[in-house]
């Protein structure tokens, strides 16, 4: 029930209100935490994750930014609701494999959202559109705060936050921006882009995580160490590195659109046209296509339509997202019919 | 251990998907059965059919998965199975098997070990980012140093370098008491 209802519409980091969000898609800062005395997830008995959760939900209910959000308990999700929150960046894959004494707890917007006995007992994270990354880092370490009231956090001074992997030590902090590189991309940049990044003590990535190829031309940068740095540093670096490489988007956008206009407006208007023509449409093809009418929608190719819309899209078309909204299992061949009415539908209403 | 773990792979060159045989596959594991080790790599139809695959707007693989995937392959020593934690009960041994630390008081315990696989993933630095407010005793003043960090880092914005040189002579005081 909870969730049909918040399938029926995207998350609000989606809107595309944030700086540069034509191309930083969304920002996000993650924290790990543990409780000290309390053994870590991947090693705890149930009956240590159920004492660590009662803590973490008593520890939510005094808390002015969460005791209003959903309360979501993910043994009693079926495995597509599971993959929905998934979809919507609201959990890990880890903990979409379920799980006795695991909650999600998300605010209404989405913006906020804390999963509870994932690798460490409390993994708190907040999304916002666009870059503005030392916002979302500000949030969370509010929210952290206020947590940390009602909470023993395991800690030491050398170590920082002792947290369940050695990868997250320190800090326990990912800060990240998921950014649409599709000129980039189309010019063959993406590669050295992706070394000169890591050469900066970033890590980048495709959607589909590290050597795989990224779909829709949509990219993470991330930090990848947690410790000796300062969070507002990390922040910082992450958020000019992410800025060089908009810049960098933004000069191919130019050179391709006076180089080779006519083919650029051709392959746009071709994908326009397909999307709002097909009655079929697999997943991948979609958010290819997707991407490219996002470009030309950037380009001011579209007047009739905006960055938001095409966001709106992504969320909507994804496989779980369908089948929540729809309230049923469908086979591949229904939901690429479904999906293929939904997007022709709502670029119809916008003509 | 005994059982089966999957692990993500980075494969060096293009593959095929292994069932179909017609797509490129995306997925690549690495799976442990029984010190058994096979690779799966499946195009992301067939991975969704075994309930491996993922979708669009996934968040990426973790770089613990990738962790748990370095430290797997390496023997544990019997002096590594030895020493165990007096909370958990995890000897270092079984936290390089998963990857995973036991319990806050495995990184007092079990520091000796732990020591150089965090200076391997982190470098030899000390931690310098926040700290809980109400931590014990000695965490306090740490936190203390914390924020005026951050109160300078304002005063810096602000141009106010008299009152931040004050705040910095503060801090350097603290930081030689610890």
């Amino acid at each position: 029930m909870i969730l049909q209802e918040m399938a029926n519409s995207a998350s609000q980091w989606s809107r595309a209100d944030g700086p540069e969000a034509e191309i930083v898609f969304s920002c996000r800062v993650r924290l790990a935490r543990n409780l000290e005395g309390f053994t870590f997830p991947p090693w705890a008995h149930d009956s240590v994750l159920k004492d660590v959760s009662d803590k973490v939900l008593n520890a939510v209910k005094r808390s002015h930014y969460l005791k209003n959000s959903r309360l979501i308990k993910m043994s009693e999700l079926s495995s597509t609701e599971r993959r929905f929150l998934l979809e919507r960046h609201l959990i890990s894959p880890e903990f979409s494999s379920g799980g006795p004494h695991r909650f999600l707890i998300t605010e209404k917007r989405e913006m906020i959202s804390l999963m509870v006995n994932e690798e460490d007992h409390l993994r708190l994270q907040s999304i916002l559109s666009g870059l503005q990354l030392m916002d979302a880092w500000r949030l969370t370490d509010k929210i952290d705060d206020e947590l940390e009231q009602n909470l023993d956090y395991a800690f030491l001074p050398q170590w920082g936050y002792l947290t369940s992997c050695p990868t997250n030590t320190g800090t326990g902090m990912r800060a990240s921006c998921m950014l649409h590189l599709p000129a980039l991309a189309v010019t063959h940049k993406i590669d050295e882009l992706m070394k000169n990044i890591s050469k900066l003590g970033l890590v980048a990535r495709g959607l589909y995580g590290e050597g795989t190829k990224s779909q829709g031309d949509f990219f993470q940068i991330s930090n990848q160490v947690t410790l000796g740095s300062r969070e507002e540093e990390v922040v910082d670096h992450v958020e000019s590195v992410t800025r060089q490489v908009v810049g960098q988007e933004k000069k191919a956008r130019d050179i391709l659109l006076r180089r080779d206009g006519i083919q650029l407006r051709d392959q746009m208007g071709r994908a326009y046209g397909t999307l709002v023509s097909a009655y079929l449409l697999r997943s991948e093809e979609a958010i290819s296509l997707l991407s490219k009418l996002r470009l030309g929608v950037s380009l001011n190719l579209f007047p009739q339509l905006n960055v938001q819309v095409l966001n709106e899209l992504f969320f909507m078309i994804t496989p779980a997202q369908l089948q929540v909204k729809e309230g049923k299992e469908m086979a591949p061949l229904d939901r690429d019919e479904l999906r293929a009415k939904v997007i022709r539908q709502r670029l119809g209403e916008l003509k | 251990m005994i059982g089966k773990k999957k692990t993500i792979i980075v494969p060096k060159k293009k593959m095929i998907c292994q069932v179909c045989g017609e797509r490129e596959a995306t997925f690549h594991f690495q799976e442990m059965t029984n010190g058994q080790v096979k690779e799966l790599h499946l195009c992301e139809i067939c991975a969704q059919k075994k309930g491996l695959g993922q979708t669009f707007f996934m968040p990426s693989f973790s770089l613990s998965d990738l962790m748990a995937g370095l430290t797997e392959l390496e023997v544990p020593l019997s002096e590594e199975a030895s020493v165990t934690c007096s909370h958990c009960g995890l000897s270092y041994g079984d936290i390089k098997r998963k990857g995973k630390i036991g319990c806050g008081l495995c990184y007092q315990e079990l520091e000796e070990y732990l020591t150089p696989l965090l200076e391997r993933i982190q470098g030899k630095v000390r931690h310098s980012g926040k700290v809980p407010k109400k931590g014990k005793v000695e965490d306090q003043k740490e936190r203390r140093i914390y924020e005026l960090r951050k109160e300078l880092e304002i005063l810096v914005r602000k141009e106010e370098y008299e009152r931040a040189a004050k705040l910095r002579d503060e801090i350097r005081r603290l930081e030689r008491e610890k």
